[in-house]
């Protein structure tokens, strides 16, 4: 889709609602490969008064909208300081973002949010985190990175463990030193590697070994495959810290975001309004549950 | 009834509240009076042997004289001797065919020179309800909680609820599925229509609910209602609630269905549970629906439609990794710890308002008010 | 390595502090202490088993290797971890991994079948060893579990 994407819908058949289902359209300003199957895309609203009124918080979404095709939700991975600059890290899993792997460079794509609820980066402030993130699962969190980046001063002692497949599967790798300048320390582990490796191999949540967090004062934000949120929960709650410091960014297929087509619901959680970020404590009595 | 007791007052208004007493036959007044407004009329009608609600034009249309017989996995239309206009239960239709339909365009894409233009501009109908039941009634203020009070409003629910003239009825007649007393409901409207009817022997009592309502009743011969009618009524009324098919204890449903996802009675059910989403259909609160991205054969004009989904739909609900409930035993499950309790949590109140359609239309009988009462009973 | 500096390196590591001295004494005098340098071979995939090893410094990778893929890691230890205990709870004769120094690397080293004996001789001593073993094992077996389960893959078509 190269041509321009103009919007002239009316609001007045909706006695001047605006419509949560109609998106926006944004320019594909640059597109970054991550790995084989995932890429990074950093999108501009083409109207400037959209860009110049959009916000978003660290754990947030947008549906990202291919006309006849359809819509996918993609959490931001963007710097919630940085508006402008919109980025959504996506893997080809299916038929809109298998299209999307398509698209190149000045294309237009349209853009609706942010939805969902968001990283409890203030309640956070004073105490030690750790992320912990598995896979793609990097990509909600980065926006949290980079809010405690740009607020260092607020937060303790920072970790962020970072597990992957193997080595090609790691994402944003070129970050990682960045990172470590401010005072931020990232473990790295994969799955399985060749002997070019020379880092750690091993799943994830067994990297809590390598830590001694202070139940008193340590939140952990973890995303990734469910399963390994299980057993990211499980290290933590061996350490003692407390359910409700712990933070899952769960995920469900999503067809409206805003609530009514019942798809993203978990239990009495409707993941596109109650999450996708949830504290443990709230989600216990499913989590786990088979089939749920 | 003499002549005399009965004047039209047309300009005179009826404060809500009031309620007066026509003739059966006046009925059609209030149909003209819609109709001159400009409302569309739907209503019950009988169609492929089933009370439906379809667009209906005259009060003849109704099943006049008509009665239903239901029970799990069964309905049957069988002839009355009384000619009772509203001598029926619920069928299988819900007023959420009009309020919330099973197939909407959302808005369309199309180029237009270099560019795309959205248009989301569309007709919205405005519907008068004739015949619409306390558990529907219900219903009907439970999706305005879920598409009108939250965060987000839903504009195309919106639209059509603002413009709809419901016309109550109370319940003489409940059916041998019908449970909406002990949901807390029924059978009676208490608020939330124009006029409230309750069917007497010749005439209708009716209740004034509001000023559009006190409008249609302007082609009326009507007076006030007396204590004759008006007790006549509650104790036909009384009685409904008596003769209520089935009882659901609801106490701690929420605490019940949560501590029991792996009762045994989930296995049992899913032998006989077809996972054919009638019971879904058939609900007048269920609100879960698809969105899918069309296009014609050029790619130039598309359109976003939304459709009706279920929870039974076995791809509903998947992550990249793989469907969640792949198993009937899981999404029947869902459907009812959904119903029953996460609905409360997220809503304030149950989603089940005692219709007892989903008992009448499973194929296979299954009745949640006895899926309940076994899980209660076997409490692990 | 004079046993001085070996008692003072061993008494230090979280592994032995809590030993009774008379425990300690029974597995100092087992115990060695080896040095590696960066990509160095401390046991191969096929050898006999003969020691059981604790990091004191560095990284130990195990790899196995697979016809056709070559040599693949399936683990990383670090300071603290143990390693090489299929020596002491044999199940298959040899060695299942190959452990391969990743940077500069000082383990201690236990004869295992001196460990064996001392834990026959020594229940109390023994009780210890297997109970500090057999937690080591089932997290490595909670882990590979997980490390099976592939969970980064996609959708099984």
């Amino acid at each position: 889709m190269t041509a321009t994407y103009t919007k002239n819908h009316t609001t007045a058949a909706f006695d001047g609602l605006l419509d949560p289902m109609l998106p926006q359209t944004a320019t594909i300003k640059r597109i970054q490969q991550e790995t084989l199957d995932t890429a990074t895309y950093s999108l501009a609203f083409t109207d400037p008064a959209v860009a110049e009124r959009y916000r978003f918080l660290p754990g947030q979404f947008n549906m990202l909208y291919l006309p006849g095709i359809g819509e996918v939700a993609i959490s931001i991975s963007s710097d919630p300081g940085q508006p402008e600059s919109l980025l959504h890290t996506v893997r080809e899993a299916g038929n809109v973002t298998g299209a999307m792997a398509r698209l190149k460079k000045g294309d237009l794509i349209g853009v609706r949010g942010p939805y969902g609820s968001a990283w409890p980066v203030e309640m956070a402030e004073n105490h030690d985190l750790i992320l912990v993130s598995g896979g793609i699962g990097l990509a909600p969190l980065r926006s949290a990175i980079y809010h405690v980046i740009r607020h260092r001063d607020r937060y303790k002692q920072v970790t962020i463990l970072v597990g992957a497949r193997s080595p090609a599967d790691l994402l944003y790798q070129e970050e990682y030193e960045t990172w470590r300048e401010f005072n931020i320390e990232v473990v790295i582990t994969v799955d399985r590697a060749d002997e070019s490796w020379r880092g750690h191999v091993g799943v994830v949540p067994m990297m809590f070994y390598k830590l001694r967090p202070d139940p008193r004062r340590t939140i952990v934000l973890s995303c990734g495959p469910e399963i390994m949120m299980r057993f990211v929960i499980y290290e933590a709650l061996a350490r003692r810290i407390p359910k409700d410091k712990i933070y899952l960014s769960l995920e469900r297929n999503m067809k409206c975001a805003v609530g009514f087509c019942g798809h993203c619901q978990y239990g009495p959680f409707f993941l596109c309004k109650e999450g996708p970020v949830l504290s443990f404590d709230r989600v216990e009595p499913f989590f786990g549950v088979e089939e749920f | 009834m003499s002549e005399q007791s009965l004047q039209k007052a047309p300009g005179q208004a009826l404060p809500t509240g009031k309620q007066i007493v026509i003739a059966k036959g006046d009925l059609q007044q209030i149909f003209e009076a819609l109709g001159a407004a400009g409302y569309t009329i739907v209503g019950p009608t009988i169609h492929q042997e089933a009370i439906v609600y379809e667009e209906i034009n005259r009060v003849d249309d109704l099943p006049i004289g008509w009665t239903d017989k239901q029970g799990p996995g069964h309905y049957r239309l069988l002839p009355r001797d009384d000619g009772r206009f509203f001598g029926y239960g619920v069928g299988p239709n819900t007023w959420k065919k009009f309020l919330y339909p099973s197939q909407l365009t959302l808005f369309r894409t199309g180029r237009n020179g270099d560019g795309f233009v959205t248009n989301s501009e569309q007709e919205v109908p405005q519907y008068a309800f004739i015949g619409a039941r306390a558990c529907e009634l219900a219903a009907i203020a439970m999706q305005d909680r879920i598409f009108l009070e939250g965060a987000i409003q839903e504009p195309h629910y919106r639209a059509r609820r603002e413009r709809a003239f419901i016309l109550a009825v109370n319940c003489t007649e409940p059916g041998a599925t019908c449970f909406c007393h002990s949901m807390g409901v029924g059978p009676v409207n208490e608020t939330g229509f124009d006029l409230a009817l309750t069917e007497l022997d010749d005439t209708f009592l009716i209740a004034v609910g509001s000023d559009v309502g006190a409008d249609m009743l302007a082609g009326c011969a009507w007076r006030p209602a007396g204590t004759f009618e008006l007790d006549k009524a509650r104790l036909c009324l009384d009685e409904s609630k008596k003769k209520m098919g089935r009882i659901m204890e609801t106490t701690d449903l929420p605490g019940l269905l949560y501590d029991n996802l792996d009762h045994p009675r989930w296995d049992e059910t899913a032998e006989r549970c077809l996972s054919c989403m009638n019971c879904t259909l058939v609900c007048p609160t269920c609100f879960c629906v698809d969105v899918q991205d069309v296009s014609d054969l050029t790619g130039e004009q598309t359109e976003r439609v939304r459709l009706w989904d279920s929870c039974f739909n076995p791809d509903f609900s998947y992550v990249h990794g793989g469907n969640i409930r792949p198993t009937i035993r899981s999404r029947y499950r869902q459907w009812l710890s959904h119903k029953l309790a996460s609905w409360i949590d997220q809503f304030g109140a149950s989603g089940c308002v005692g219709c007892g359609r989903c008992i009448t239309w499973c194929p296979v009988g299954i009745d949640l008010t006895e899926e309940i009462a076994v899980i209660r009973g076997e409490q692990i | 390595m004079p046993r001085e500096t070996l008692t003072d390196i061993l008494s230090q590591n979280p592994w032995f502090q809590p030993l009774e001295p008379a425990h300690f004494e029974k597995l100092l005098a087992i115990a060695a202490i080896n040095s590696w340098e960066d990509g160095q071979t401390i046991f191969a995939e096929g050898a006999i088993d003969d020691h059981l090893y604790l990091i004191l410094e560095g990284r130990v990778a195990l790899d196995k290797s697979i016809p056709g893929q070559g040599r693949v890691t399936i683990l990383t230890l670090g300071p603290s971890e143990i390693f090489g205990w299929s020596a002491v709870v044999p199940v298959v004769g040899t060695r299942t991994a190959t452990a391969r120094t990743v940077g500069p690397t000082r383990v201690v080293a236990f004869d295992s079948a001196a460990l064996r004996q001392a834990c026959d001789d020594d229940h109390d001593l023994g009780y210890l060893v297997f109970r500090r073993l057999t937690n080591i094992i089932a997290g490595r077996l909670s882990a590979t579990r997980l490390q099976l389960l592939d969970m980064y893959a996609g959708p099984r078509k």
